[in-house]
């Protein structure tokens, strides 16, 4: 496995210190670079995890036909065009005349606007189910989901829910008032705060939070900025708020007759099971599970299904609540009106192993006069093994995306250090233990040139790539002095361009086991009184809200994981060896 | 900073517009297809030019854009259907930074820019692949579908799994062309 560098994201979280890396916990703290999003304004990383999303536009994603915001609640959050679903396997429909040509020919069957006539059915070219089975047929092949819209609507679930909306209504429009009216006043006292769990709560999230908050005890509303406060409380004070006085539901029909329309449940399943001949006859789970009511049990019944509609999302910073990601409204494209993204502001670090790259360097040549590249994955696996007792070089490549210079200095977290800070010094066990092994870096400050465009086009590839293959062959011979003194090996090995290449040593102790994973802290510092003009606004907001004394130097400080790969143990390294 | 992936000099022809092609690759019909420049074609590989529609004329088959890449045994074949009784093939368009993986079936209609299609999938006839989609590997994508923007799709059939991040335009990008400068001759005879 590549060594690879993830990034910490605190999610709100009060410490800024990530949990130590060997617990399973950590991963979920740290994400890759190009996943997260920086906020400006509270200078700060933010995750898919923390950031609040909001629909911007619902797309169908068959027809990609932009579905108005307002017809999505009408048509039940599905393509209401032409767009419809395998029952049994998910794949896109399509749309086929009764009497193709040339039935005996293997072909897939002809589109629609063929010269064959009705009636159409839809065909699935994944698993060949097709809509005549069910018997749905249609009288011409455009406007599909309007001709099953008459079964769809006099379906019994469908107007049992249709019954059970009428009858939510006027608690929704309520609850949903009284959301709003907290929302006008994010200062307001705690309640109503806890009500509107954030300012962007969704009328429809608080009513269902204050339903479950109040059906069940001893939950609290979801909140979760905070999420244990105390909710006993909030629901104390939101019984006031819900006027929930409602009418008891009637229901349509009675539950325990419904069988007799067709709905299944009750003696019909029973009779069906018990004449069951082939496991396939029954609706999967899966076939059932997507639906928004109870489908058919029998397979044979599955009816086809109207795509759902997929949205484009803006997302927002979960603390000041500025705009991270606004996409543009057209559904296909793939530019956005604003991106914070942290790849733009923080140096992306890829790790690496020089001995296990010579190793795939030397491979890669033998193998060029064989045919096969695929036969080699073993080996190269091998070599990037890391064996205990045994001391690896590792080298860090950090570049800058900004426009000036930035000064890093990087530190490795100890790891007994932060179990004791996570769980305050209660594991006398973990930091008894020896750390596995120990990790040095270069102490001092270096720097990262600034980020330059026209570096990006460097189009001079064979000049590029030749420089390439010197500093391979310099480096190795390097890194095999350096195995004597690591005088050498551990500090700045390289600069180039916006990249700055830094070497690292990594002494394996002789039980150690598992990965060469450790927590390193990334600061640097940079001048932000000359931002690039595309982003003059945010720059000055900034130099002017965070340092008023000296606004030109700022530092900013993150945690990431890096992992080296996995260390063999003695035993194992041992018949590795004997092997080879 | 990244390793050079080497192959044979002798193996592949350069273009001026810096394509390199695998002269162990099949090119049938070479006047029916465009390459956008800067792009590889791997050993193994079969590109049908000369699946044309039958009307006369000059015609382009298959299109490919700037570093894209046709792993190494992939078969880029253009779809073909009966239309009014007509039975023709339909030009394959395939835009900029798109790396299609070994062992590969291609039969799309239409991929966008910055889409990566991983190993072993059979992608079916008339697919359209939006910018920045990927395919997993060993994916199978059945006729017609339609896969829109920043998704990744994976299974049999090949299903929508997961909105992929806002900057992937940007990693697809950087990582082709880091593909492309890797992709360094090497001569056993000259070292």
């Amino acid at each position: 496995m590549a060594p690879s560098v993830l990034y910490h994201c605190p999610c709100l979280s009060t410490s800024p210190i990530p949990p130590p890396p060997h617990l399973p916990s950590s991963s979920y703290n740290f994400h890759l670079l190009h996943t997260l999003f920086f906020c400006e304004e509270c200078d700060a990383v933010r995750c898919n995890r923390c950031v609040s999303i909001e629909v911007s536009s619902y797309y169908c994603p068959n027809c990609l036909f932009e579905v108005p915001s307002a017809s999505v609640r009408a048509e039940k959050n599905r393509c209401a065009r032409n767009c419809f679903m395998c029952p049994n396997c998910r794949n896109t429909l399509s749309v086929v005349p009764s009497d193709p040509p040339d039935t005996g020919d293997m072909r897939l069957p002809i589109p629609a606007s063929a010269l064959n006539g009705p009636p159409f059915f839809l065909y699935c070219n994944h698993c060949r189910w097709d809509s005549a089975q069910v018997g749905i047929t249609f009288e011409k092949p455009t406007g599909l989901a309007a001709q099953l819209q008459k079964h769809e609507d006099s379906a019994p679930d469908s107007l049992e829910f249709e019954r059970l909306k009428e009858h939510f209504e006027p608690f929704l429009r309520a609850s949903s008032l009284s959301a709003s009216t907290s929302t006008g006043h994010p200062t307001a006292h705690i309640s109503s705060a806890a009500h509107s769990h954030h300012l962007h709560a969704n009328s429809i999230t608080a009513a269902a939070s204050a339903a479950l908050a109040r059906d069940i005890p001893g939950v609290g509303k979801y909140n979760p900025l905070a999420r244990s406060t105390s909710a006993r409380g909030g629901i104390t004070k939101d019984k006031s708020i819900n006027k929930d006085e409602m009418a008891e539901y009637r229901s349509r029909l009675d539950i325990t007759k419904a069988s007799a329309y067709g709905t299944g449940g009750g003696e019909i399943d029973v009779e069906f099971m018990k004449h069951i001949e082939d496991i396939g006859e029954v609706a999967s789970l899966e076939q059932r599970w997507l639906n928004s009511w109870a489908g058919p049990l029998k397979t044979q019944e599955l009816k086809p299904l109207r795509i759902p509609l997929r949205s484009k999302r803006s997302k927002r910073c979960p603390a000041c609540t500025h705009i991270l990601i606004k996409p543009e409204q057209k559904a296909q494209s793939v530019r956005y009106k604003i991106k914070l993204v942290a790849a733009t502001y923080l140096p992306a670090i890829t790790a690496s192993l020089p001995h296990a790259q010579r190793h795939t360097a030397e491979l890669a040549k033998k193998s060029l006069g064989k045919s096969t590249s695929a036969a080699n994955d073993d080996e190269k696996n091998a070599a990037s093994d890391m064996h205990a007792g045994k001391t690896y070089l590792f080298q860090l490549a950090l570049s800058n995306p900004l426009y000036d210079p930035i000064q890093v200095r990087l530190s490795v977290q100890r790891m007994h250090v932060s179990t004791a800070a996570a769980k305050e010094g209660a594991s006398s066990t973990e930091k008894a233990r020896r750390p596995p092994f120990a990790v040095s870096l270069p102490t001092s400050t270096f720097s990262v040139a600034a980020y330059a465009e026209a570096w990006e086009y460097d189009d001079d590839d064979e000049m590029f790539g030749l420089d390439d293959d010197d500093d391979l062959l310099g480096r190795g011979g390097r890194d095999l002095e350096g195995r004597s003194g690591k005088a050498k090996t551990v500090g700045v090995l390289e600069k180039r361009a916006n990249t700055t290449l830094v070497g690292g040593e990594v002494v394996i102790g002789k039980e150690a086991r598992g990965n060469v994973k450790f927590n390193m802290l990334v600061s640097y510092t940079y001048r932000s009184d000359d931002p690039a003009p595309s982003e003059s606004n945010d720059g000055e907001g900034i130099s002017t809200k965070m340092a008023p004394k000296a606004p030109e130097i700022k530092t900013f400080a993150f945690y990431t994981v890096v992992d080296l790969g996995h260390i063999i143990p003695r035993e194992e390294s041992r018949v590795a060896e004997s092997d080879l | 900073m990244e390793q050079p992936i080497y192959y044979s000099k002798a193996e592949y022809i350069e273009t001026d517009t810096g394509n390199k092609v695998s002269r162990r690759a099949t090119i049938a019909g070479p006047q029916n297809i465009i390459l956008g420049g800067k792009t590889v074609i791997s050993s193994g590989a079969i590109i049908r030019g000369d699946l044309r529609r039958t009307n006369p004329g000059h015609a382009v088959v298959i299109s490919l854009g700037r570093y894209c890449l046709v792993g190494e045994n992939c078969v880029m074949r253009p779809p073909y259907k009966t239309y009014r009784g007509n039975f023709n093939y339909y030009p394959m368009k395939i835009g900029d930074h798109v790396h299609i993986g070994a062992n590969t079936v291609v039969e799309a209609a239409i991929i966008g820019n910055h889409v990566e299609i991983g190993k072993n999938c059979v992608i079916g006839k008339f697919t359209t692949i939006k910018d920045c989609a990927k395919i997993a590997d060993n994916t199978i994508v059945p006729p017609n579908t339609v896969i829109p923007a920043l998704s990744l799709f994976a299974g049999s059939p090949g299903r929508f799994m997961e909105d992929l991040p806002e900057s992937t335009q940007e990693i697809v990008e950087a990582h082709t062309k880091t593909y492309y400068t890797r992709f360094q001759p090497f001569d056993p005879r000259e070292r």
